[in-house]
């Protein structure tokens, strides 16, 4: 990739670059796959150093980012990074056309936006131990199951469409629209109709409580 | 450059309209205030927003369109790539568009049976989680509050919320496991707050020709679903407390159904505890797990009924909380 492109590519991240520009550069996004990693590179960083400002980064994550600072292959050759510009790739030639037509602006926060979190994002702020919040009447010592060995059984993903409607008229505002929106998206589909598991052992649960 | 993802002379309507009815100064609000005021622009507000979903490595865009109107809620969320679902909301009516699955799904809430409203944030849920503004920054050009919700236990997930210091709409949210990773986002890329928006926003554009079409059009029984027996739960995690019940039939399907709420006052599961259809000889009953998104359900089978517990938090808490459901008082 040239310099030049390169420096035009920074410049459209960064809302620097004129309008004109922007839909020249943009229109040659939509069919240069070099260019496409490049700027998928850019979001992620972008994403780290921008969006997530006041966020302290974790040691690994900012390892990370460098990482794809300084070696190009490092975010594509990732499995992460990988599903990233899988699904990137998937809805950017719908988004690129309308996205033109309405200025190139909403190319590059569309683009940003369909990045997802790096992987070991974590809270800066630090969880705390649960030792003295337990509600009245409640037991001080509490197991959780473990997980069971799970078997694959299929269940009708109506059935648990009437669960996920009626639960979500009563989750909290931000909790509803997370939990509406995974299940209309395609991977829920295939969560619902193909991922339901069986525990082989339903009745191991235990609670240590006096 | 300009974005056109924002229409600001609407969120400049909206922050003055918050100044009038005399909300204090915004670098005046704790943090649990600003999830108070995000859940209520929320819920009350009009909007019409697209948005990334990203769960897992997998990301897709959806719409959503939010219109409060007389006292009705209309709403339509809409998947724009992938499954194409849709769900959409009417007053009461609830329908739920899964093309990949030739179905509708629509259930009828009767306002007077129905559960409403959603947790409040108490001082007890504050005891549960540890809810800090750790910063402001500016996302999308929007001056942004970054309010971090950490959970002080296993039993429920955090979040961490970009939420708009003049209309309090959250314009980027994650949702963080108990290790405090992210296992969920949504950002949104445009959002508008208009004054009106019309009926024709919440038709669907999925086209049904040939689907089934599954109702509740079976009256909702007046009593529990297990008849003289009352269904509550033994033990709940810390903080969790139950907070309502309703008797209702579920779309296809005339078995009644009881549906008990349980939440911390962030989050929230539904335990649904309906008749247990007959077994086959030899065949013994199955615990079920799913995850929807970042949310988890867990069904098994009690005293003849299917229990099923649905949720926002992890996997080991539906578990927990639904095979601590007992009936009692037969």
């Amino acid at each position: 990739m040239n310099e030049e492109l390169d420096s035009q590519l920074s410049a459209m991240f960064d809302d620097e670059l004129a309008p004109e520009q922007c839909e020249l550069l943009a229109r040659r996004l939509s069919r240069d796959e070099q260019l496409k990693s490049r700027w998928g590179r850019y979001a992620v960083i972008g994403a780290a150093i921008r969006s997530e400002r006041g966020v302290s980064l974790n040691p690994p994550l900012a390892g990370r980012v460098s990482a794809v600072i300084l070696t190009e292959p490092a975010l594509s050759g990732s499995a992460a990074a990988q599903g990233v510009r899988r699904a990137a790739l998937r809805w950017w030639q719908p988004i690129a056309g309308a996205a033109m037509a309405a200025g190139v602006a909403a190319v590059s926060v569309l683009w940003l936006r369909a990045q997802g979190p790096l992987p070991g994002a974590t809270l800066s702020a630090q969880r705390t131990a649960h030792t003295d919040a337990i509600a009245p009447g409640q037991g001080l010592s509490y197991v959780v199951p473990r997980a069971p060995a799970a078997r694959a059984v299929l269940v009708p993903s109506t059935t648990l469409a009437n669960y996920v409607v009626a639960h979500s008229m009563v989750s909290s505002p931000v909790a509803r629209r997370n939990l509406l929106s995974a299940f209309m998206t395609s991977e829920s589909a295939n969560a619902a109709s193909e991922s339901i598991t069986a525990a082989e052992e339903p009745h191991d649960v235990q609670a240590n409580i006096p | 450059m300009s974005r056109p993802t924002f229409r600001n002379e609407h969120f400049a309507a909206l922050a003055l309209a918050w100044t009038a009815t005399g909300v204090a100064p915004a670098e005046e609000q704790a943090p649990t205030h600003w999830l108070e005021r995000m859940n209520q622009a929320l819920t009350t507000r009009n909007y019409d927003g697209t948005f990334s979903h990203w769960h897992g490595g997998h990301v897709e865009m959806l719409r959503i369109i939010h219109r409060v109107q007389d006292g009705t809620v209309s709403e339509r969320l809409a998947s724009l790539d992938g499954s194409g679902r849709e769900f959409v909301r009417t007053g009461a009516s609830l329908s739920c568009y899964l093309p990949d699955k030739r179905t509708v799904v629509v259930e009828q809430r009767p306002p007077e049976k129905s559960l409403v409203g959603f947790p409040a944030v108490t001082d007890q849920t504050a005891s549960f989680y540890d809810i800090r503004e750790i910063g402001r920054t500016r996302l999308n050009r929007r001056d942004t509050h970054i309010i971090t919700v950490s959970p002080k236990d296993e039993y429920r997930y955090g979040y961490r919320l970009w939420i708009d210091d003049s209309t309090a709409m959250p314009l980027k949210t994650q949702l963080c496991d108990t290790h405090g990773h992210v296992i969920e986002q949504i950002v949104f890329a445009s959002l508008t707050l208009p004054s009106r928006i019309p009926d024709s926003a919440f038709r669907t554009e999925v086209s049904t020709e040939g689907f089934q079409w599954l109702r509740n059009e079976t009256p909702p029984p007046p009593a529990q679903a297990g008849g003289a027996m009352a269904w509550s739960a033994m033990r709940l995690p810390p903080g969790f407390k139950m907070t309502g019940r309703s008797a209702q039939t579920l779309p296809g399907s005339t078995d009644p159904v009881d549906h008990l709420v349980f939440t911390d006052g962030l989050a929230s599961v539904s335990v649904f505890v309906e008749p247990q259809r007959a077994a086959k000889a030899g065949e013994s009953p199955v615990a079920e797990t799913a995850e929807v998104g970042s949310s988890s359900a867990f069904s098994t089978v009690v005293d003849g009924h299917k229990i099923t517990a649905v949720g926002e938090v992890p996997p080991d808490t539906v578990r927990f909380i639904a095979t601590q459901v007992k009936a009692h008082g037969k």
